[in-house]
């Protein structure tokens, strides 16, 4: 199976993108409208819990954090795998990224957008969430620098600005082939605007390299950074299931699983309602899917690595933290977790299903499940099970309101995505032939990849 | 000026002085009426009241009848928080939880602002001129016999007061209700020691022995026997007080003993005599009725009947043996059966034989002024009350300080025998239950708006009497003071006599600066007397020293052990909680939220079942279960207590109530309405813990709504609250 | 407004560890709680209300867990399986342990929760935006969160009980952490007298408002190091170092024949608070 056809011309691959930017599927306005309604009923409840309080909430004392926490960290998890495509694979120079990473940059982006919202949903006073910037206050005070969250703040701040640079840097060769085709309009000036007046001079092509290479590598110690740094909001906390040494890693590979997972489910819509069938092709999805299940048994190892620290480690309040998600009211959750994210990959393994696109669109949404409960198993049990047998409770289970705001944060990122894909070509053109144009050089006898030229 | 028609001795009783025990000193002195004072405004504020500054005032608490001294922090004219009043020998500068919360009564938005008059269902405002005349039309024509005065315990001037109206009224029906006093005990220790309340010293005993007396929450000087006991437990060098509790339902008390002992409810008596016995057999000498009394009381007996082993009776009987003075205590659980008054004296004849009396019992000062002392308050006064209603005797009845139709049992039907009194005024200070069954509504200031003396009835440290003063002005200006209301009401009657007073204050202070030779102010000038007076919000009288006599307890004999019943087989134990005691205060939020001490629940009704017989029943915590006596039944949420006789439920009182406000209204069950009517044979008092129930289980569970968490008070193994043994520590290193 | 001054900060931040050489001068407020005087009746509990301006949440928002009591009586009962139980229960106050290296404070984001130089924790209310990282790291959970926005929820204080609240006290609005501040207000009332006078507050001088009510008087509060003080007292009659983490009597049996001990002192966050164990007789 090839990763993709060599005889494409390079005129249908601008053709064939190009029309994704305007004529999609009717399935497409059916996600959109539904992530926008998605979106609203979390608008609505951000807009109730403003102004009544966090309480409606459901959280209490202790149970302080609740899934705003654990999706924030789920969305921060899945912004890895753009990365990992885009940077980390350019790096390695495995060129079967080529026709996927735009969307996964892309979905990189979002999905830091989206987790910004939740330190904000979280935030008891929002309207004064910019005290954890260390902007030159007249009072001359600073943020601590001491707190994980801080750097937290931080890290985000400077992985999303890195990551919209990266997106956009790579896009420019694209952007000018959008601006050479389409038509007159908005986009058109939009194009113009954001082509910074490419032409695709050699001068051009080598500063474009460089400058792609260096954030590149810029990019990939900043991805580890900022799940190891999420981590820490956990490992450097003193609390008993979160005070772990491994954590770091564990976030880590946590957050590569799901963006795989996450990438293969959106890998099978886009190529659906795009019609990218040509480029995103079963193959390089096997090579998605093998990753996948590589980055699955990682995980799987560093949980079996944490759980057997915390068994034959002599910290009692731990170990009955641990003891508490297998057996307690979270236990349905916490076995649930373990199915989806260590069971559940197995499929992978085999060759049948790794082409499989219904089997596999269920088990990515299913592996992203059992990553979300993962981040909630995190977060809640050490709440309800903590130092102070007093104060143990159980009975938190989160109100309407949070779960709302859960499903109105993937309506906003599903609606940014979409949108993004509607207004920008979500397969890299430009990379696209240079991969039809080295897999064609195999072909000499093949005259099809010079008519192409371009 | 004294008019010239009022002579001295009507002058001494209007006053409040006639038939003192102390000689009048100044007497004649014409200063009454230059008593006039007007009180500064707040726009023209005295130089005193400096902006952001605090000051404290001196007055009494009147959240229970303990008469704890209080000192009131006021700023910018509001009074803010209550902190005991440090000179006081009562309280010594502490306060509890209930005595905290009087500035919620005080501050409280569903207090009553101005006099209603009943239209239909509706209360309509009325003028205070229009009230006072329309009690004045409803008592033409009415005889005295035909006037009841139903009142909760009063003392000191309002009592005179009171007693004055009533008599000028030629009335006298004054029945003082308390719904929940030790009653039963009063009598039995008067008949044991010769007092109704003889001091009892907890700091001197070595051990004290209490049978249901819940002295550290909420039984007859909390607060002061909560610093005896501190001191106990510090013991003499290093020696610490042992606290044995005997009873069926565990207190806050019995929560702090060293032992806590279960018995079968009811046989307090039969625990109390069998130590007794056990002690003559180990060598103790007896006297003639003890040895009597407790024959037969033998070991088996008693742990048959008790339950309680032989192993504690034995180690129990050794330590009052060797550990000398001990104290033991006849509490309200012992008291309230109908054969409470016996339980009491055999606990009573207990302390006789260990020779506490004269040791831990002391004698309490005498008070000079017999007519301010305290009108105590029982249960009896309501039944009689209850039954000249029922008997349609009274046509006009006040009420004030009481809520009859909230804490009558329901066996009595209390609120259809008041409904029989054609003109019921009821003074209040919300419209509770009792209230609502009124004709007229009269509202009065709160405790801290009011002018008052207070005479406490348990005189922990010498004779004194309180003063109670405003702590500011006052919140709503339709509200009266008692003590204004009565006099308005009594010069209606007697205009001559009263005439020389402008407002109960200056009566008060004329009254006050009257006496002032023995109140102790005799050297100095009526100003300066009155402002020390104050100042200090107490004037300790020097009284002579009380005695105590010795009695005997012939002829005491405990009955035999009531049948079981098979219909109603459990004890339905109605629980005194600290914070709520008869409900009065039910309105003020922090009581409401301030989680009870034993079972961490809060703003509802629980009951207590013991867990083993729970599991027998299959009742988990949170099932509602129903309640139900001869008289009625109740619903409410089950909680698993240990402290708890398997055979018994309970119930805490206060709770349940249908009106007075919004922190009262719905929240919990009131197990009043259910009570029996079994009495206390030798004082026909209300047998409290006489109700047999059966219980069922409804088939609705709840949420408890309480603070401990899911694990219920474990503490997993871990070191938080830590507890050693007495042979574990050194106290004696201790500072 | 520079980072020099952010430099020049940071070398005095967090100062006040107990490990540090710089002594605590002249205060160090701190507390002994005798567990077997104290017998649980809540007075405490409530005279923090009435002094700290502390909501009262309603049923509804207590079932939720939402409930503010900064002072609160835990209730322990003997774990043998016993039918009942025959020694009574424990009693515990517990509120912010007042930690010298308080876990709370490392970790809030904007510094809202810091340690003063009389060694208390302090809360900025002000300051706080509400990220409650302070509660998750907090070993006792003693810190409240104002889930609602008490001072307009309906009951909490009607008109005529907003005259009651504490002038001295915030009145704190939704979103922020609050807990326990050893009455702050208090404290620095008699601080500021005692300076203008040009001297130290003297022992007995101030109290906090649980330990006034306390009918038992089993709370003592006071200056740790000043000699006079009964908390100094106590603390070294008992021989509780507020900078260790293990004391030094219980090293060798794991326990001694003294009371006091301090709870969690093993996660190494000092609390200010000593408690004295209970008590039981060993003879009935």
């Amino acid at each position: 199976m090839k990763d993709i056809r060599e005889d494409i011309a390079w005129a249908k691959i601008n053709k064939d993108v190009l029309v994704s930017l305007e004529n999609p599927r009717k399935m497409y306005w059916v996600i959109v409208f539904s992530a926008l309604a998605l979106f609203s009923v979390g608008v609505g409840c951000e807009v109730y819990q403003y102004n009544v309080g966090m309480g409606v909430a459901n959280l209490n004392n202790p149970n302080v954090w609740g899934l705003y926490i654990a999706t924030f960290i789920f969305w921060i998890g899945m912004s890895h795998s753009g990365t990992l495509l885009s940077a980390i694979l350019h790096l390695m120079h495995a060129d079967w990224r080529k026709p996927i990473y735009r969307f996964a940059e892309a979905m990189t982006t979002f999905s830091l957008m989206t987790a910004g919202l939740f330190v904000m949903v979280h935030i008891g006073r929002l309207w004064q969430f910019y005290y954890a910037f260390p902007y030159p206050s007249e009072r001359w005070v600073w943020p601590n620098f001491q707190s994980p969250l801080l750097w937290d703040a931080m890290a985000i701040f400077t992985y999303l600005s890195s990551s919209v640079l990266f997106l956009y840097v790579g896009m420019i060769p694209d952007l000018a082939i959008c601006r050479d085709n389409l038509h007159e309009g908005w986009r058109k000036k939009l194009y113009t605007f954001l082509a910074l007046g490419w032409e695709g001079t050699d001068r051009q092509w080598r500063n474009f390299r460089i400058t792609y290479l260096t954030i590149a590598c810029f990019l990939i110690p900043l991805a580890v950074s900022v799940h190891s740094i999420v981590a820490s909001d956990f490992a450097m906390s003193q609390q008993p299931g979160w005070h772990v040494t491994s954590f770091p890693p564990y976030f880590v590979a946590g957050a590569l699983y799901s963006g795989c997972a996450a990438i293969i489910t959106l890998f099978i819509i886009l190529r659906y309602v795009f019609k990218f069938e040509d480029y995103m092709t079963k193959s390089i999805l096997k090579k998605t899917v093998r990753l996948t299940f590589a980055i699955a048994m990682v995980w799987t190892y560093l949980n079996a690595v944490e759980f057997a620290a915390v068994w034959y480690g002599h910290d009692v309040d731990a170990k009955q933290v641990l003891i508490q998600k297998a057996t307690g009211p979270f236990a349905p959750f916490w076995w649930g977790m373990i199915f989806c994210g260590s069971v559940l990959p197995l499929i992978l393994a085999f060759k049948r299903f790794q082409t499989n696109i219904p089997v596999l669109f269920a088990v990515s949404l299913l592996l992203n499940l059992g990553m979300w409960l993962e981040r909630w198993m995190i977060v809640a049990p050490t709440f309800s099970h903590g130092y102070y047998p007093w104060v143990w409770d159980n009975d938190q289970w989160p109100s309407l309101v949070q779960w709302g705001m859960v499903m109105g944060s993937f309506g906003w990122f599903t609606l940014l995505f979409m949108i993004f894909c509607k207004v920008f070509p979500s397969v890299s053109m430009y990379e696209v032939k240079e991969m039809v144009y080295h897999r064609s050089l195999h072909l000499k006898k093949d005259e099809t990849a010079e008519q192409g030229a371009h | 000026m004294i008019d010239s028609s009022f002579d001295r001795r009507d002058f001494l009783k209007v006053m409040g002085w006639g038939g003192a025990a102390v000689a009048l000193s100044g007497c004649g002195n014409t200063s009454i009426e230059d008593g006039k004072e007007t009180v500064v405004s707040y726009v023209e504020a005295a130089d005193y009241v400096i902006p952001g500054v605090s000051v404290y005032y001196n007055s009494t608490c009147a959240q229970c009848d303990a008469g704890c001294n209080i000192n009131g922090r006021v700023r910018e004219g509001r009074v803010l928080k209550l902190e005991g009043n440090a000179a006081s020998g009562i309280n010594r500068g502490k306060m509890c939880g209930l005595g905290q919360a009087g500035v919620q009564h005080h501050y409280n938005p569903d207090r009553v602002r101005e006099p209603l008059l009943r239209n239909g269902d509706r209360g309509e405002a009325i003028a205070w001129d229009k009230a006072y005349a329309l009690i004045a039309e409803k008592l033409n024509g009415v005889s005295g016999d035909e006037v009841a005065f139903l009142s909760g315990g009063v003392s000191g001037h309002l009592k005179v007061l009171l007693g004055n109206y009533l008599e000028s009224l030629g009335s006298k029906n004054h029945f003082v209700y308390e719904a929940v006093s030790p009653a039963v005990v009063r009598a039995a220790n008067k008949k044991a020691y010769g007092n109704e309340m003889p001091r009892f010293s907890i700091n001197k005993a070595k051990v004290v022995l209490s049978f249901g007396a819940d002295f550290l929450g909420s039984w007859v000087s909390p607060v002061h026997f909560s610093q005896q006991y501190a001191q106990f437990r510090k013991g003499v060098n290093g020696q610490r007080g042992v606290l044995v509790q005997v009873e069926s339902k565990m207190t806050l008390t019995g929560a702090n003993a060293d032992r806590w002992l279960v018995v079968r409810p009811g046989t307090e008596g039969v625990l109390a005599l069998g130590i007794i016995n056990a002690l003559g057999a180990s060598g103790v000498a007896l006297s003639g009725d003890a040895a009597a009394a407790s024959q037969g009381y033998d070991k088996a007996r008693v742990t048959s009947e008790t339950g309680v082993s032989a192993e504690h009776l034995d180690k129990l009987v050794a330590l009052l043996k060797e550990r000398t003075p001990s104290l033991v205590l006849a509490g309200s659980a012992a008291e309230g059966y109908a054969h409470g008054s016996q339980n009491a004296a055999a606990i009573n004849l207990l302390n006789q034989v260990l020779g506490n009396v004269g040791k831990t019992i002391e004698a309490p000062a005498v008070l000079p002024f017999p007519q301010m002392a305290p009108a105590k308050g029982s249960s009896l006064a309501l039944k009689s009350l209850n039954e000249g209603l029922a008997a349609g005797k009274y046509k006009v009845l006040f009420t004030y300080g009481a809520n009859p139709v909230f804490t009558a049992p329901g066996s009595m039907k209390f609120k259809d025998s008041m409904g029989k009194a054609a003109f019921k005024v009821a003074f209040a200070h919300y419209l509770d239950e009792t209230a609502l069954q009124a004709d007229l509504v009269l509202p009065l200031d709160s405790a801290l708006e009011d002018w008052g003396t207070q005479v406490p009835e348990y005189l922990a440290d010498g004779a004194q009497i309180n003063i109670q003063q405003p702590l500011m002005e006052k919140l709503h200006p339709e509200t009266r003071g008692m003590g204004d209301v009565l006099l308005a009401l009594i010069k209606q009657r007697q205009a001559d006599a009263y005439k020389g007073f402008e407002d109960y204050y200056s009566y008060l202070r004329s009254a006050l600066l009257q006496n002032k030779g023995a109140l102790g102010g005799g050297g100095s000038d009526d100003d300066t007397f009155w402002d020390a007076t104050l100042t200090s919000g107490i004037i300790k009288l020097a009284g002579a020293a009380g005695t105590l006599s010795a009695s005997s307890a012939a002829g005491l004999k405990l009955p035999e052990a009531a049948a079981a019943d098979a219909q109603f087989p459990m004890h339905l134990i109605p629980s005194v909680t600290a914070n709520l005691r008869d409900g009065r205060h039910a309105n003020q939020p922090w009581l409401q939220e301030s989680p009870d001490p034993l079972t961490t629940i809060v703003w509802d009704s629980w009951v207590e079942i013991h867990p083993k017989k729970a599991a027998q029943m299959g009742i988990v915590e949170g099932d509602i279960v129903e309640v139900a006596s001869k008289t009625g039944t109740i619903k409410a949420q089950a909680y698993l207590f240990p402290g708890i006789h398997p055979d018994a439920v309970s119930i805490p009182l206060g709770r349940g109530h249908e009106a007075m406000g919004r922190y009262a209204k719905g929240f919990g069950v009131n197990p009043f309405q259910i009570l029996d009517a079994v009495y206390d044979q030798e004082t026909g008092e209300l047998a409290m813990h006489e109700t047999r129930v059966k219980i069922s289980k409804v088939g609705q569970r709840v949420i408890v709504v309480k603070d401990e968490g899911v694990i219920g008070g474990k503490q997993d193994g871990r070191r938080i609250a830590l507890s050693k043994t007495t042979d574990q520590v050194k106290l004696s290193e201790e500072i | 407004m520079s980072v020099g001054t952010l430099l020049e900060n940071w070398s005095e931040f967090r100062h006040f560890h107990p490990v540090d050489d710089k002594p605590h001068d002249p205060y160090k407020w701190a507390m002994s709680i005798d567990l077997d005087t104290c017998t649980g009746c809540n007075a405490c509990s409530v005279a923090c209300y009435a002094e700290n301006n502390i909501p009262v949440v309603g049923k509804e928002k207590f079932q939720h867990g939402q409930q503010m009591h900064w002072m609160r009586i835990e209730r322990y009962w003997s774990e043998d399986d016993r039918e009942f139980p025959d020694q009574g229960a424990q009693f515990l106050p517990m509120m912010c342990q007042q930690c010298e290296a308080a876990p709370c404070e490392t970790v809030c984001p904007v510094g809202a929760t810091n340690h003063t130089a009389d060694g208390l924790n302090s809360q900025i209310y002000n300051r706080c935006i509400g990220s409650r990282y302070c509660s998750a790291n907090c070993p006792f959970k003693v810190r409240y969160f104002n889930w609602y926005d008490y001072p307009t929820v309906d009951n909490v204080w009607p008109a005529e009980m907003t005259r009651q609240l504490n002038p001295d006290v915030s009145v704190r609005g939704k979103g922020v952490m609050e807990k326990c501040t050893f009455c702050v207000q208090r404290l620095r009332a008699v601080e500021v007298t005692a300076k203008s006078e040009g001297r130290i507050v003297r022992e007995g001088e101030v109290q906090t408002a649980c330990q006034q009510a306390c009918p038992s008087s089993a709370i003592s509060f006071g200056n740790l190091v000043d000699p006079e003080s009964r908390v100094h007292k106590q603390w070294a009659a008992q021989q509780v170092v507020l900078e260790a983490d293990e004391q030094e009597k219980n090293k060798e049996h794991g326990t001694s024949e003294l009371r006091g001990y301090r709870i969690l002192e093993e996660l190494r966050p000092y609390p200010s608070v000593m408690y004295l164990e209970q008590v039981r007789e060993s003879a009935v």
